[in-house]
């Protein structure tokens, strides 16, 4: 359901960054359904390819296939760092291991930083898409993953509210929606806080709420479409038949 | 034309220009075109408190530190993506404080690398700010300060000097020893074909004060020189040449090989267990004698099965699990 959610916030003609883990399934399920002409852009420098099968990294060579540009990494860098005063970046896709109500993310430890409890992989190319561009982010729907301060700001979401942004110098772009197994939640255009935006079939707010380490505004959520037969048959026949990723 | 010979054996190449202590940066990205065969014999040689500036980094690394090599990591990203989460040799070494560590953005360190092969001092981003990769520092104060290997300080917050309303964050450019990256094409001169991404491979190579190419085909210069245009390594930057055919095995590399999905799988379950790590390195690093001993102990249908289908880039349907 949730690389599903996540290929629906793909619309065809979209021009997106791709991060490593779930994202590059839902990517490649956009692409072989609802948004053919999606431009798919990953931080390895690979620009406009279209994946046949499901790539396992961002530098897996199935995403080079039929792409338009191989570019040297610090031209993405390039590409990225400019594209939000030219609005040619539409989505960059994250995931991370704990988020805010603010949207700011956590990928590389819990616990402490210098004695952490659990260390990650580190930024990846996640701190940059979250500087650069709007985003939206894969979590796996824990209250101990949704707090109300994370271990450790990998990727800025909005800081602490409306201005949080400006005052640390980020260009004026931000998270937009998240993405967890039970629904989708999106941020206040005026306060930048999380509110439950929908919630998938046979999920209740209530649910939702019980595993979120902060309080949500549940009066806006509506219940999602469930995803047709269609969708969920080239998921688990085309795009990953091997289940490398689902 | 009477040109340079720079080709050597891998051992030569290795105990000729990585030297304990030095800062050493690798080329490839994760599961594509890492230079495994020289990480290998790196190992082998048992180098000790080396600075590695990880890059997009995966196994490669992660034997690297779990071999004992490794002093300081310059990171960004450590994982052989879609078969471990995270490197599990860095993660232990990390939780158990055996390494100095250094965290950055995954689009900070190709830019470090491109500055240093431009010779800039130090660059001005936006990124990293507003998060702890600025506010928290893995490697301590007086560390920066007092260890010559290292600048004075991570990085400076300050306002733009052109616009004092913009805050940007400046970071001191690396200084590399040695660049290690693994290429399709190579002349004995030095001169150097990369097919496929380049990743950070061309800007390491020029910023390093010593460049170790292995290579994939060893050809005669005029087969390279009669299309410049497609080489991105002159023969000027190189200082060693190494034959080393699958040299990039279990990662990727451009119209030769797919990726080891099998073995990264195998990788996954040793690196994450002490005494199967140990048995791994004696059967793979210390137990080989160098490349031809490998490739004939990954056997001939295995890498067979691996050649990439021309037209693809890579292997449609290879069992990948």
């Amino acid at each position: 359901m949730m690389a599903i959610a996540l290929a629906r916030q793909i619309k065809d003609g979209m021009t997106c960054i791709i991060g490593t883990g779930l994202p590059l399934i839902g990517a490649a399920l956009a692409k072989n359904t609802t948004a053919p002409n999606a431009v798919l852009i990953f931080e390895t420098g690979m620009i406009d390819g279209a994946p046949q099968e499901v790539p396992t990294s961002v530098s897996d060579l199935r995403i080079a296939y039929k792409a338009s540009a191989l570019w040297p990494q610090y031209r993405y860098f390039g590409f990225e760092s400019n594209a939000w005063k030219k609005n040619k970046i539409d989505l960059g896709f994250l995931g991370g291991a704990q988020i805010d109500p603010y949207g700011n993310l956590n990928s590389t430890c819990i616990g402490d930083y210098h004695h952490p409890k659990t260390r990650f992989t580190g930024s990846g190319g996640a701190n940059g898409i979250a500087t650069y561009v709007n985003t939206v982010i894969m979590m796996q729907h824990q209250k101990r993953r949704f707090c109300e301060k994370v271990d450790y700001i990998t990727s800025p979401g909005w800081i602490d509210g409306p201005d949080g942004r400006k005052k640390m110098g980020l260009p004026e772009v931000g998270p937009q929606a998240v993405v967890t197994e039970l629904g989708i939640m999106r941020f206040d255009e005026k306060t930048r806080r999380m509110y439950l935006a929908e919630y998938f079939p046979g999920i209740t707010p209530q649910q939702i709420q019980e595993n979120t380490g902060f309080e949500l505004d549940l009066s806006r959520a509506v219940e999602a479409e469930p995803p047709s037969k269609e969708i969920l048959e080239i998921l688990t026949k085309k795009v990953d038949p091997q289940r490398l990723m689902i | 034309m009477n040109l340079p010979n720079k080709v050597m054996t891998l051992e030569e190449a290795i105990s000729k220009y990585v030297h304990d202590g030095d800062t050493i940066a690798f080329g490839g990205f994760v599961t594509n075109k890492k230079p495994y065969a020289a990480v290998r014999e790196i190992i082998r040689q048992g180098k000790k408190n080396l600075y590695v500036e990880g890059g997009p980094a995966g196994g490669d690394v992660d034997m690297l530190i779990g071999a004992g090599c490794v002093k300081v990591l310059f990171n960004s990203y450590m994982a052989n993506s879609g078969y471990t989460q995270v490197s599990r040799r860095f993660r232990k070494a990390i939780e158990e404080g055996t390494i100095l560590w250094e965290d950055y953005s995954l689009d900070i360190q190709p830019i470090l690398y491109h500055a240093a092969a431009l010779g800039f001092p130090f660059i001005a981003v936006k990124n990293m700010l507003g998060s702890d990769l600025v506010n928290k520092w893995g490697i301590p104060e007086e560390v920066w300060q007092n260890d010559p290997k290292l600048p004075p300080r991570k990085l400076i917050v300050d306002r733009n000097p052109f616009n004092p309303d913009e805050q940007v964050c400046l970071l001191p450019t690396p200084k590399i020893d040695v660049a290690i990256i693994h290429v399709q094409k190579a002349a004995p001169d030095g001169t150097a074909r990369i097919e496929g991404p380049v990743f950070v491979d061309i800007d390491i190579a020029m910023g390093a004060t010593n460049c170790i190419i292995t290579c994939e085909e060893l050809v005669h210069p005029d087969e390279l020189r009669r299309e410049p245009w497609l080489n991105q390594i002159p023969n000027l930057v190189p200082d060693a040449v190494v034959h080393v055919p699958f040299g990039a095995h279990p990662s990727q590399c451009t119209n030769y090989y797919d990726y080891d999905g099998l073995f990264f799988r195998m990788y996954d379950q040793v690196s994450g267990d002490d005494e199967l790590f140990k048995q791994f390195l004696d059967e793979w690093v210390y137990g080989i004698k160098d490349q031809n001993e490998y490739i004939d102990k990954l056997g001939a249908s295995r890498l067979t099965n691996l050649r990439v289908r021309p037209g693809y880039g890579y292997v449609p349907g290879l069992k990948r699990r």
